[in-house]
C-alpha cells in the first residue's frame, strides 16, 4: 500500500523522484520522529525508529539509500499528504482561494507542531548546499499540493507564478513559525496574513502578462485588417 | 507498463503543441476570416481547441506541469499563422500541411510507445492524429502545395516544429 498521492514531477526535466511513500518507510519515520530531536536526522535515529516500529534496523539502508536526507524527503511527502487529507476533511472550506491557501498553511504548521524540533533539524539538513536540489524539490511539491488542494488547475504560465509566489510565502512563514514561541501560533498567523496579501495579488501579477499578449494580438489584427484586401487574393 | 516520466513528457509536449496549433489557426483567421477558406480554418481551429482542452484536463488529472515556455508556444503559433496567411491563402494552407504532417507523425510515434496500461490515452492520441491528418488533407485540397516556394516554406516550418517539440519535451 502506498501512503500519500503519487508525487512524481519533474522540474526542468529533472526527476523529483518519490513514488509516494511505502508503508515501511512511513512506519520507520513516524517512530523515528521521537528520536530525531536527540540524535538529529541520522542513521541512529532511523534505526531506533525501525526498532520501535518492529522493523529490522538493517532495513534502514535499503529504505533510505541516500541516507537521512531520503528520510527527510519522505517525511515531507507524508506531511504534504496529511495536510491535504486534513484540508479535504474540512466541513466548510473557505471559498476564496487565498483563504484556502491560508488554511492549508496553518493546517500544515499545526500538524508539524508536535515535531517542531524535528522540522528545525530537517531544515538545517536541507540548507546544506549539497541538498539544494532536494530542498527545492520538496518545497515545490509542498506548494504544488497546496495549489492543487485549493482546486487550482492552471495549464498556462500562471501555474508557475502561483507556485513561485507561494513558495516564497510558505518558506518565509515556516521560518516565522520556527521563531514563534507562543502556544497558539498567534505570531505565525499574523505573519502569514501579511504575506498572504502577496498571494491575493496573484491575479494582478499574471494579469499584465496576459493583457500585453492580448494587446499584441489586437494590434496585429488592426495592422493586418488595414491591408485586408491583399489577403483576399 | 508505460513509464511515468514518458507520460509526463508526452502530455507536456502535446499540450504545448495543441496550444500552438490553436494559435496558428487563430492567427490565420485574423487575415482569412472572410476568405472562402475561412470556414474550414474555423472548423480546424475548433478541433484544435477540443484537443487542447483534453490535454488541459489530462495535465491536471495526472498532475503534470505544463511547459515552462507555454506563453512562447502560444505567441509563436499565432505569429506563424499570421505571417503565412499574410503571404496568401495558399501559403497558409502550405503551413497547415507542414505543421499537421509533423504533428501527425509525432502522435503516431507516441502511440507506439504507449503500453497496454494506457489504452485510453492511446485511443485519444490516435483519434487526434486522424484529425491532424484530416487537416493536412483539407489543406492539400485547398492547393497548399501550389504556394510559392512551397518546399522552402515547408522545410523551414517543419524544422521549427521539430525543434519546438524537442524543447517542449524538456522544458
Amino acid at each position: 500500500m502506498m501512503v500519500g498521492r503519487k508525487v512524481t514531477e519533474s522540474i526542468l526535466g529533472k526527476d523529483i523522484i518519490s513514488e509516494g511513500v511505502s508503508e515501511e518507510v512511513a512506519a520507520i519515520i513516524s517512530a523515528a520522529l521521537m528520536h530525531v530531536p536527540f540524535d538529529g536526522w541520522s542513521n541512529d535515529a532511523l534505526s531506533a525508529g525501525a526498532v520501535d516500529a518492529g522493523i529490522e534496523p538493517e532495513r534502514v539502508s535499503a529504505c533510505f539509500p541516500a541516507g537521512p536526507v531520503d528520510a527527510i524527503v519522505a517525511y515531507i511527502a507524508m506531511a504534504d499528504a496529511d495536510m491535504v487529507s486534513a484540508f479535504e476533511a474540512f466541513e466548510d472550506k473557505p471559498e476564496k482561494v487565498h483563504l484556502m491557501i491560508r488554511s492549508l498553511v496553518l493546517i500544515r504548521l499545526e500538524q508539524a507542531s508536535a515535531h517542531k524540533e524535528a522540522v528545525r533539524r530537517a531544515l538545517t539538513v536541507l540548507a546544506l548546499p549539497t541538498n539544494a536540489g532536494q530542498s527545492a524539490r520538496t518545497l515545490y511539491r509542498t506548494v504544488d499540493s497546496m495549489w492543487r488542494a485549493a482546486g487550482q488547475q492552471d495549464t498556462d504560465f500562471s501555474f508557475y507564478t502561483k507556485r513561485a509566489t507561494l513558495a516564497a510565502v510558505y518558506s518565509a512563514t515556516l521560518l516565522a513559525w520556527m521563531a514563534d514561541t507562543s502556544s497558539d501560533m498567534a505570531a505565525t498567523e499574523a505573519f502569514l496574513d501579511r504575506r498572504l496579501r502577496d498571494v491575493a495579488r496573484i491575479p494582478q501579477m499574471t494579469g499584465p502578462a496576459r493583457s500585453i499578449f492580448a494587446a499584441g494580438q489586437k494590434l496585429a489584427e488592426g495592422i493586418v485588417g488595414g491591408v485586408g484586401p491583399r489577403a483576399g487574393r | 507498463m508505460t513509464n511515468r516520466r514518458d507520460i509526463e513528457r508526452f502530455l507536456r509536449v502535446d499540450h504545448a503543441g495543441e496550444r500552438a496549433a490553436q494559435q496558428i489557426y487563430k492567427g490565420q483567421l485574423v487575415v482569412l476570416r472572410n476568405h472562402s477558406s475561412g470556414e474550414e480554418i474555423q472548423h480546424m481551429m475548433e478541433q484544435e481547441i477540443e484537443h487542447l482542452e483534453t490535454f488541459e484536463a489530462l495535465l491536471n488529472e495526472r498532475q503534470v506541469r505544463p511547459s515552462l515556455l507555454d506563453p512562447i508556444w502560444g505567441a509563436a503559433g499565432f505569429a506563424l499563422g499570421l505571417v503565412t496567411a499574410s503571404m496568401g491563402p495558399k501559403a497558409a494552407m502550405a503551413c497547415t500541411i507542414a505543421v499537421e504532417e509533423v504533428i501527425g507523425d509525432h502522435y503516431a510515434k507516441q502511440a507506439e510507445q504507449l503500453g497496454e496500461d494506457e489504452a485510453d490515452l492511446h485511443k485519444t492520441i490516435s483519434r487526434f492524429r486522424d484529425d491532424e491528418l484530416e487537416h493536412r488533407d483539407i489543406a492539400v485540397s485547398h492547393d497548399g502545395r501550389e504556394a510559392r516556394h512551397y518546399r522552402v516554406l515547408k522545410n523551414v516550418i517543419q524544422t521549427g516544429c521539430r525543434t519546438a517539440i524537442k524543447v517542449a519535451e524538456r522544458l
